[in-house]
């Protein structure tokens, strides 16, 4: 009997794959599986890759995605603070499937939406309590000292992650953090009022500083004004001063003849204090008018009386 | 098509065999059929070729559909078996031709990277519909704000403000990025969201709308990278834009506000200007008093001197004779004073030596101010 190789060959590699895809199957990269033999868990691939398996009905292959999955709790209920105010919270959380074989009985066919319904209660939960812990000012607040936002959103995960361990879901916290933050509709309104009321004494108190600190300004430019005036007219009698003591060497001069001196200087002021728009009224005593008289003419020896 | 094949191959042997049988049979039909199946064997044999060529050429082609090309804007990965092919950054393919196996052995996925990506964060601002924002006409405020739809941030010192921010970031790790979230993008919108949150509660109103928009800004910057760190995201944050507004319900006081502070700058710088108007006059003031103590200090110095060397001068003749020169002097100073002098009037004795009364009517024209002799 001839038979051709090449169609064996064909043949043989043909069943042979049939095989392979039914007994076997792969784990992709950020995939875990979950092998359940006759329904129960018998084992889980973590790693990707190839692996062998009994077919159907024997053995059943699982695929779960590994990677974080996130969801939103946006509900905005209202929880109390430890000093009784009402806050909206709403967080994000991340999650992902830890231990697959934990995780695939407690959902229904291992479903993620399912997890992701039962964690939301829990967070739920742990978010009221949590708040219901701490005052106002741990949330918000200009010093940052007081602030424990950060610790708030640490203490809710790992309240969280101790209920999800406790119960054994198979699943891990990966993060969680607060998305949006609000108060109760009617308390904004009330918080506008006070806004626009802080504003206003902001406005009026910016307008007084503004006005006292222009005075301010003016009355050291008008007092700095007036100490430059005076220092000036100081400075000018000084100079005056210096002038009169420049003056004064030349004084010894007159003293060769001091009746000459006084004379001349009799002179000096007679002509300059008579120079613009002066009245002169004189007698015939007055030299050189003594000619008028046409006697007279003795300036050492006037006229009788 | 292969079972096909073996149909054909099967038929072939069994007519083969039929021959073998019939070797008892009259020639003459056995040549009829031995002509009628030499040419049946030489029509399955050539089809045969065919079928082989064929054969080879759908492996050919199986094996280049496992040629794929990867762009510049992307990383790709090949999964053989579903395991990545590669150790760490080692298996990302960059751009360029590549060979992978076809399906179910080889996958290849293909990542965006290098290209900039943005996340907008409208967790603080109020509602808006989408054709709202597209055409930029918002709705009046309400009186208040509903925390389910609208958004807004809680400052430190309690007060309402809405904030907004984009952020621009690059993926750094795309494994982590791609292979390790189910919605990556969704958790650095997330982180996001979480910084507006983060950073407003630390700040008081005015320094988030104007005193220290900058610092919020790096705040907000600070804790989306620190969150995305924690996380292992894979991205790197390159830019991080706030914008910060006063609830519009509160518009009109913080306007005023500004109102006022402009206001404040201008009186203060009137203020300043008035200084610089005082100073400047004080300033020639001083100087023109200390100039004229100058002139009047040299004026008095040189009158005095030139007195001085007139004295020296005329002492001699003074000396020599002195009648006549005092005589001469005071005629030539009367003469001078009196050409000088505008009204003169002479008024000689009585001749019984008894005084005149002499009435005088003092109604001079005012003195012309630029007349004005700079000494009284």
């Amino acid at each position: 009997m001839k038979r051709n190789p090449f169609i064996m060959t064909i043949g043989i590699l043909l069943i042979l794959t049939a095989a392979l895809l039914l007994m076997s199957f792969q784990v992709r990269k950020s995939e875990v599986a979950v092998v359940t033999t006759f329904g129960k868990v018998t084992s889980t691939e973590t790693n990707a890759g190839a692996y062998f398996k009994f077919p159907w009905p024997i053995q059943t292959v699982h695929k779960f995605d590994q990677r974080i999955q996130s969801f939103a709790i946006d509900k905005d209920d209202e929880c109390l603070t430890a000093d009784n105010y009402n806050l909206v919270v709403m967080l994000y959380v991340g999650w992902k499937i830890s231990d697959p074989a934990e995780f695939f009985p407690k959902f229904r066919n291992g479903s993620a939406q399912e997890a992701a319904s039962t964690l939301e209660g829990l967070v739920r939960t742990a978010k009221s309590a949590v708040i219901g812990g701490h005052p106002l000012s741990d949330f918000v607040s200009t010093d940052e000292k007081q602030l424990k936002f950060t610790q708030i959103e640490d203490e809710i995960l790992a309240r969280v992650q101790s209920q999800v361990n406790a119960k054994n879901y198979g699943i891990a916290m990966e993060y969680l953090g607060i998305k949006k933050m609000g108060f109760p509709e009617s308390v904004t309104q009330e918080v506008f009022k006070r806004m626009t009321s802080e504003r206003q004494v902001y406005t009026s108190r910016i307008q007084n500083e503004g006005e006292a600190e222009a005075a301010k300004i003016r009355s050291a430019a008008d007092s700095k004004s007036l100490q430059m005036v005076a220092d000036a007219d100081s400075q000018a009698t000084a100079i005056k001063a210096r002038g009169q003591a420049e003056a004064a060497q030349y004084l010894s001069v007159f003293q060769k003849n001091p009746d000459f001196a006084i004379f001349l200087l009799n002179l000096n002021a007679i002509e300059s204090s008579l120079k613009n728009r002066a009245t002169l009224i004189f007698d015939q005593h007055t030299q050189p008018f003594g000619l008028l008289q046409g006697y007279s003419t003795n300036l050492a020896n006037p006229n009788q009386k | 098509m292969s079972d096909h094949d073996h149909d054909h191959h099967h038929d072939h042997a069994h007519h083969g065999h039929d021959q073998h049988h019939g070797a008892a049979q009259p020639p003459a039909p056995v040549t009829q059929d031995d002509a009628g199946s030499q040419a049946l064997s030489e029509a399955l044999r050539s089809s045969f070729v065919i079928i082989k060529i064929f054969m080879v050429l759908l492996v050919v082609v199986f094996l280049g559909s496992g040629f794929f090309t990867v762009g510049p804007q992307e990383k790709a990965m090949i999964l053989r078996l579903g395991r990545p092919v590669g150790e760490g950054s080692k298996a990302l393919l960059g751009a360029g031709p590549h060979w992978a196996w076809p399906y179910p052995i080889d996958e290849v996925v293909r990542i965006p990277i290098s290209e900039l990506q943005t996340v907008e964060s409208t967790v603080g601002w109020y509602f808006l519909t989408p054709e709202q924002k597209f055409s930029k006409i918002e709705p009046p405020p309400g009186r208040s704000l509903n925390p389910a739809l609208d958004g807004y941030t809680i400052t430190g010192d309690r007060n309402i403000i809405h904030t907004s921010a984009t952020l621009t970031y690059r993926i750094e790790d795309p494994v982590h990025f791609a292979f390790d979230f189910v919605s990556a993008s969704n958790a650095v919108q997330d982180a996001l969201d979480n910084a507006l949150i983060y950073a407003s509660s630390r700040f008081a109103v005015d320094d988030v709308l104007t005193h220290d928009k900058q610092r919020f800004q790096e705040v907000v910057q600070s804790r989306v990278t620190q969150l995305v760190q924690r996380e292992k995201l894979g991205i790197a944050v390159e830019q991080c834009a706030v914008v910060s507004i006063p609830p519009r319900q509160c518009k009109a006081a913080f306007d005023a506000v500004l109102t006022a502070l402009s206001t404040r700058e201008t009186v203060y710088n009137n203020a300043l200007r008035y200084t610089n108007d005082v100073i400047s006059r004080s300033v020639a003031e001083a100087t023109v008093r200390t100039n004229a103590a100058e002139t009047e200090r040299v004026r008095l110095v040189t009158a005095l001197q030139a007195e001085a060397q007139a004295f020296t001068d005329l002492l001699p003749q003074y000396e020599t004779n002195q009648t006549l020169l005092t005589t001469r002097l005071l005629t030539e100073t009367l003469g001078q004073v009196l050409t000088n002098v505008q009204d003169k009037i002479y008024l000689p004795e009585r001749a019984d030596g008894k005084t005149r009364e002499l009435r005088l009517q003092l109604s001079r024209e005012p003195v012309k101010p630029a007349a004005q002799p700079p000494n009284p």
